[in-house]
């Protein structure tokens, strides 16, 4: 499937529904902005339904599934990394122990992100079948 | 001569004589009348400054004077064009205090705009670069992409990106002090507060329906565009357009504003210096990690969910050479962000008046040569490892150089400015061969290694070669005093910048990537087989970008890869 009119559809309803969200945060301390943010919210839940309602049309892609838990793992440990990053600021108030936190925390970030996840996404990659 | 005619010859005479007499003796007595009247000045106060007013407005060209014309400029703009409070009592000095303050608003509110009119322009450098670096069945839906992410990410900005970032950063003196931009909804952490993401702006409405916000935001908007359009080049040739449009209206509602706000926009990596005594806080003057980093690395985010274009990678895991099919686009769109970039960090002091704001020299300067040193780098890197001058690596330098100086561009010599631009150069080549050969990761352009892999350089260029005589108004980030970095005494500043980087990988990229995996699962993110070898001109757009030529056939190796996809 190429572009066609329920994608057009789908999307002008989800421009629409995030201009009503916001509208709905910015009124928030009215009754009127609750409303507006949850009819927002619900148009927006309905733009991406209805997105994945012609999902299956788009047809076959040049791409094959790969695990998703090993995707959620490469993830995972790329915020550890900033998490490590982030603690190591209060566990200590030297600058060198906070250096060498942070740089831990970035080996660990960059691990999942150079390491885990192209593992991921290549393990059933189409150009090695 | 008769003797009554002498008579008259002689009495005038005499009174000619008399004449020239009193003559010479009145300018002989002016020095001495004028030390007269002066002697008595020196002694008394000096005349009000409101008296002074007076008399400078009683010198002041009339309206008959000026309707002469004034080819010369000496009589246009007098105490006459300084608007008084009180047209009775004419022009005071209130009057000209406030006059003043509106023309260093005013220079300030210029400079601002027309350099973000300036880096608005980048967006035609960025489609021609990535259209460019495309084969010719993708054109059109390559540029169309670099086209419709401004209206996408204009608008999401409009609607709350804009909040989320600058609706807690009042206090900007060079644009009238933004006073309503007041919201920041903060956390407090182990005593200390720290900012999250601000709240007023939705919409421009409200309090920020104000001159100064208008301009801040037009100029901040146009740097978030930049970032979006940075993935749009990365996942080209096979990013479905809907995919495209929602993803590019997420990141400019949620993933930029949210780590801007951090670093611009009062948030807690700003406070890293107010709260933990990290240097300044974390630096970032124009965006080398704000809109670079943060466009590449949500790029590689979004390119290893989407996989490489068919053909990229053969069985054993080498990669094929895809080339683009328009040199001139590509340099041509090169030398336009090149000059876009004059605009992105000497633009960035937000004023060219007051505050140390005359370094705007110095930064533009510093992006000239990190620019030239950028593309030496990975021309003569290529030069020597391939025997070739690529042209593509060369104005990948170019850029490189460019996002590297971005950030330090505030606070380093022009030797540092040289020194990164080189090192960007060197590296954006390195790092395009890992993202290929290692990672196996498919970038038409290029644009994860400028942006993403230079960004991250140019931050912590910051912390090693920000060399300390820089003065924006005696402090950043609320410390007082210049941003050094390590190689000049402040190894404090280098951990802020750390920091900084640390969160670009670590939040920024699980954030894009859990988002765009959810909008993988939602909507799809990438054509199907067909469109992608047709080419996404017809199929998704409904037109070829050059109707009247005649392709020529892909390269075996394509071709073979193609016709596997298209049997299977």
């Amino acid at each position: 499937m190429a572009a066609n009119k329920s994608q057009g559809s789908y999307y002008s309803l989800f421009l629409v529904a995030s201009t009503v969200l916001c509208a709905g945060i910015f009124l928030w301390s009215g009754g009127m902005g609750k409303l507006l943010f949850v009819v927002g919210a619900a148009g927006l839940i309905g733009s991406l339904l209805g997105m994945l309602s012609i999902k299956s049309l788009e047809g076959k892609t040049a791409v094959k599934s790969s695990p998703l838990a090993m995707k959620l793992m490469g993830a995972g440990c790329s915020a550890l990394g900033w998490i490590i990053t982030l603690v190591g600021m209060h566990l200590t108030p030297s600058i060198v122990g906070r250096g060498i936190l942070a740089l831990v925390g970035i080996g660990v970030s960059l691990f999942g992100i150079i390491v885990v996840l192209p593992a991921a996404f290549n393990k059933n990659a189409v150009w090695k079948s | 001569m008769k003797l009554k005619e002498l008579r008259i010859l002689s009495l005038v005479l005499c009174v000619l004589a008399i004449a020239l007499a009193m003559g010479v003796a009145a300018y002989a007595q002016a020095p001495a009348a004028a030390a007269a009247a002066a002697a008595p000045a020196a002694t008394a106060p000096p005349p009000a400054a409101d008296a002074q007013l007076a008399a400078a407005a009683a010198k002041a060209p009339t309206t008959a004077d000026l309707a002469k014309g004034d080819p010369g400029g000496t009589i246009t703009g007098t105490i006459n064009d300084v608007p008084a409070a009180d047209s009775t009592k004419g022009v005071t000095l209130p009057d000209v205090a406030n006059q003043v303050g509106q023309n260093k608003i005013a220079a300030n509110f210029i400079w601002t705009l027309v350099t973000g009119y300036l880096v608005m322009f980048m967006q035609a450098g960025f489609a021609m670069v990535e259209a460019g670096l495309c084969r010719v069945k993708n054109a059109n839906h390559t540029y169309m992409m670099n086209f419709m992410v401004y209206a996408c990410g204009l608008f999401s900005y409009w609607l709350i990106g804009f909040a989320i970032q600058q609706g807690g950063s009042a206090g900007n003196g060079n644009l009238g002090g933004l006073q309503s931009l007041s919201v920041e909804h903060t956390t407090t952490i182990l005593g200390k507060t720290w900012g999250l993401f601000g709240g007023t702006g939705f919409f421009l409405s409200g309090h920020t329906y104000d001159v100064g916000v208008m301009v801040l935001f037009l100029f901040e908007m146009v740097f978030m565009d930049t970032a979006l359009t940075i993935v749009t080049g990365a996942c080209a040739e096979r990013w479905k357009f809907l995919a495209f449009c929602v993803s590019s209206s997420l990141m400019g509602a949620l993933t930029y504003p949210l780590y801007a706000n951090w670093a611009w926009g009062g948030g807690w990596l700003s406070q890293l210096g107010t709260n933990n005594q990290l240097g300044k806080g974390y630096c970032d003057f124009a965006g080398s990690g704000v809109v670079h980093a943060v466009g590449g690395i949500t790029a590689l985010a979004v390119t290893m969910i989407i996989g490489p274009r068919i053909g990229k990678f053969n069985r054993d895991g080498s990669s094929n050479s895809i080339i683009g099919h328009d040199v001139s686009a590509v340099l041509i769109g090169c030398f336009i962000l090149a000059f876009g970039w004059f605009g992105f960090n000497p633009g960035s002091t937000l004023g060219a008046s007051a505050n140390g704001n005359l370094r705007i020299g110095t930064i533009a300067v510093d992006t000239m040569l990190a620019g030239c040193t950028g593309t030496f780098g990975a021309l003569l890197y290529m030069w020597i490892k391939t025997g070739k001058c690529d042209y593509s690596m060369s104005g990948n330098g170019l850029l490189a150089g460019l996002v590297a100086i971005t950030a330090p561009s505030g606070f380093v010599s022009t030797v540092g400015a040289c020194i990164i631009g080189l090192v960007a150069g060197v590296l954006v080549c390195l790092s395009c061969a890992f993202i290929e050969k290692v990672m196996k990761v498919d970038d038409p352009v290029g644009a994860v290694s400028v942006h993403g892999t230079c960004g991250l350089w140019g931050v912590l260029s910051v912390g090693l070669l920000a060399d300390g005589t820089s003065n924006y108004g005696g402090s950043w980030n609320g410390v007082t005093g210049s941003v050094t970095g390590l190689f000049y005494g402040d190894p404090s500043q280098l951990v802020a910048q750390l920091v900084g980087i640390s969160t670009l990988i670590g939040f920024v990229f699980t954030f894009s990537f859990l988002m765009n995996l959810a909008l993988e699962y939602l909507v799809g993110q990438r054509v199907s087989v067909e469109t992608e070898i047709a080419g996404l001109d017809i199929p998704e757009m409904g037109q070829l970008g050059y109707p009247e030529f005649v392709f020529k056939p892909e390269p075996d190796v394509l071709l073979q890869a193609e016709k596997q996809y298209a049997v299977a």
